[in-house]
């Protein structure tokens, strides 16, 4: 039963339908699935199929924005899904897209398993300035700030914010981690990031190894 | 020979490989442009020779004589007048001075001329006084004489020009009205650049150079591809190098179509084709550098898409070796070992009748 309800979701995404993805969503939780899985299991196949598409050429822009319009709208009925806040938290991490870049699918399936992974997780959503980082960082109390940057152009976001850590004294009050297409080890390493991840489940594993340290 | 070989990675870092894991790159990387665009993978011998330029131990690398090709020049004078944060020296020269400094003293196959925005709208508005140094600096110049610059649709949405903006309507859903914002665009930017290289080609227009056409999708190809059949239909002798900007033509708009042909998702093999049927003269081909792989890799799949498009081509195809374009890695300043590899590479085993 799991194995047509995960078929489904990613069908929705592919599709591009909204309305689908939302209703396959509402379906999945109703059945008892956790949501981490129906995620893990359903939407992000789903999505990556596109994403891969998308990347060979086989797909195209209009499709592919529907396609984020339907994974918006099933991560949001998930996402609400997870209880937060119950029981003891792992972290407090404050997420977002550097400043210029506008991409928000991969950070969004982030937040949702680090949700899901018992992360308390403000985000900031797309285009978010280093100040603004900062700032947010400081209000929620977060132990970890994660950037996403999908382009080489705005992945210098990333490292402004280290030196505006750096120089505002806050280095060692905050881990921060970084993620993106472009993005590398040893990119993480030359600005000085504490973490890089490749995917969400890998920055989970990062976050909770950070917290550990 | 050393095991170990000092090659780059698409962001120009130098890195160290053993021969294994180079040819490993090469394998892999030649696979994966086969398998993307359908077409073949490179030979092991082909691999091999790839082998064998990538680990010369020489800083640079060269074709034998006899096997040279000529260069057509995209926008290398600007390089000389231009300041270093646009990858120029700065030095104190005139737009002809610097053409004839890279005709003279460089030894340029093909030299050009082109405004410092690099895009054909902006020209528009100056056209009598760009006509006139083109005419001025081409009644001195001896080799061939390019004028070249970007179609760039993306001057033609707002805030920069008359069309709603594609890119906002999009992510909003508006998935038609975007569509529709996007071929008004194309409209107006055909005719720009039939304008502009009539204006010119009346001044005696030895070259022009649509680079980079298809940068902002599908339409802004379909858009240069229909200049430069209307320029050929009214200047016939004008020759025309038309320049693709990525492996495949990215679908913005996703639909339009080029003699019947869809051109969202062409790779180079087919963009050389539609570029044939158009008209033009010269073929360009643009693969994409991955900053995160190493420069065997990044080769290895240029040399395959390239050997690919000029066997499917009856025109000249000439192969883009600027920054992060067909496996030269992304710095502003390309290194010297990496264009020598890559440009030898490319002539050799991919065929390219020029660069």
């Amino acid at each position: 039963m799991n194995k047509e309800i995960f078929e489904s979701a990613a069908d929705a995404i592919l599709r591009g339908d909204p309305e689908k993805a939302a209703e396959v969503a509402r379906k999945g939780l109703g059945e008892g699935i956790d949501p981490l899985t129906l995620i893990s299991d359903g939407f992000v196949p789903g999505i990556n199929k596109v994403g891969d598409m998308f990347e060979c050429g086989q797909l195209f822009l209009p499709e592919l924005v529907k396609a984020a319009n339907a994974m918006q709208r099933a991560t949001d009925i998930v996402n609400a899904a997870i209880p937060e806040g119950e029981g003891q938290t792992r972290g407090r991490i404050i997420i977002g897209t550097v400043e210029g870049d506008v991409h928000d699918i991969g950070k969004t399936i982030v937040v949702s398993l680090m949700k899901a992974n018992g992360f308390e997780v403000m985000d900031l959503g797309r285009d978010v300035s280093t100040d603004r980082f900062v700032e947010a960082a400081e209000q929620f109390n977060a132990d970890i700030i994660g950037t996403s940057a999908l382009l080489t152009t705005t992945m210098e976001g990333q490292r402004r914010l280290e030196y505006k850590l750096k120089e505002t004294g806050l280095k060692k009050r905050f881990k921060t981690m970084v993620g993106g297409a472009p993005i590398t080890q040893r990119w993480a390493k030359r600005i000085g990031a504490d973490a890089f991840a490749e995917n969400a489940s890998e920055a989970v594993k990062q976050a909770k190894a950070l917290l550990e340290t | 020979m050393s095991n170990e070989i000092t090659t780059r990675m698409g962001d120009g870092e130098r890195v160290l490989f053993s021969a294994e894991e180079i040819r490993e790159d090469i394998r892999v990387g030649t696979a994966q442009a086969a398998e993307r665009a359908g077409i073949p993978a490179l030979s092991a011998e082909e691999q091999e020779k790839l082998f064998d330029i990538i680990a010369d131990p020489s800083r640079i690398v060269s074709v034998q004589p006899g096997e040279e090709v000529i260069v057509s020049d995209d926008g290398c004078s600007m390089s000389f007048y231009g300041g270093q944060d646009g990858g120029g020296v700065g030095a104190p020269l005139s737009r002809m001075q610097a053409v004839l400094t890279y005709e003279r003293a460089c030894g340029a196959d093909t030299t050009s001329l082109g405004h410092s925005d690099y895009s054909f709208k902006p020209v528009k508005p100056i056209i009598n006084f760009e006509a006139n140094d083109y005419y001025n600096t081409s009644m001195v110049t001896t080799a061939p004489f390019f004028y070249g610059a970007q179609p760039n649709l993306g001057l033609y949405f707002q805030p920069d020009g008359p069309c709603p903006n594609a890119a906002e309507l999009m992510p909003m859903g508006k998935i038609d009205a975007a569509r529709q914002a996007q071929e008004e665009a194309a409209g107006h930017l055909t005719r720009d650049l039939v304008f502009v290289g009539s204006r010119l080609a009346d001044v005696g227009l030895e070259g022009l150079n649509l680079d980079t056409s298809g940068s902002a999708g599908d339409a802004d190809f379909l858009a240069a591809l229909n200049a430069v059949a209307r320029l050929k239909e009214k200047v016939p002798d004008l020759p025309i190098l038309m320049g693709a900007s990525g492996e495949f033509i990215i679908g913005m708009h996703g639909e339009v179509e080029y003699d019947g042909q869809r051109l969202a998702g062409l790779y180079p093999q087919d963009q050389v084709k539609v570029i044939e049927t158009a008209g033009a003269d010269i073929a360009g081909v643009a693969i994409n550098t991955t900053t995160t792989e190493s420069l065997p890799w990044n080769l290895s799949r240029s040399v395959t898409f390239m050997k690919a498009a000029s066997e499917a081509s009856n025109i000249p195809v000439h192969a883009n070796v600027g920054m992060g374009v067909c496996g030269i890695p992304m710095m502003e300043q390309p290194p010297i070992d990496s264009v020598t590899r890559v440009s030898k590479a490319l002539v050799q085993i991919g065929k390219a009748d020029g660069l």
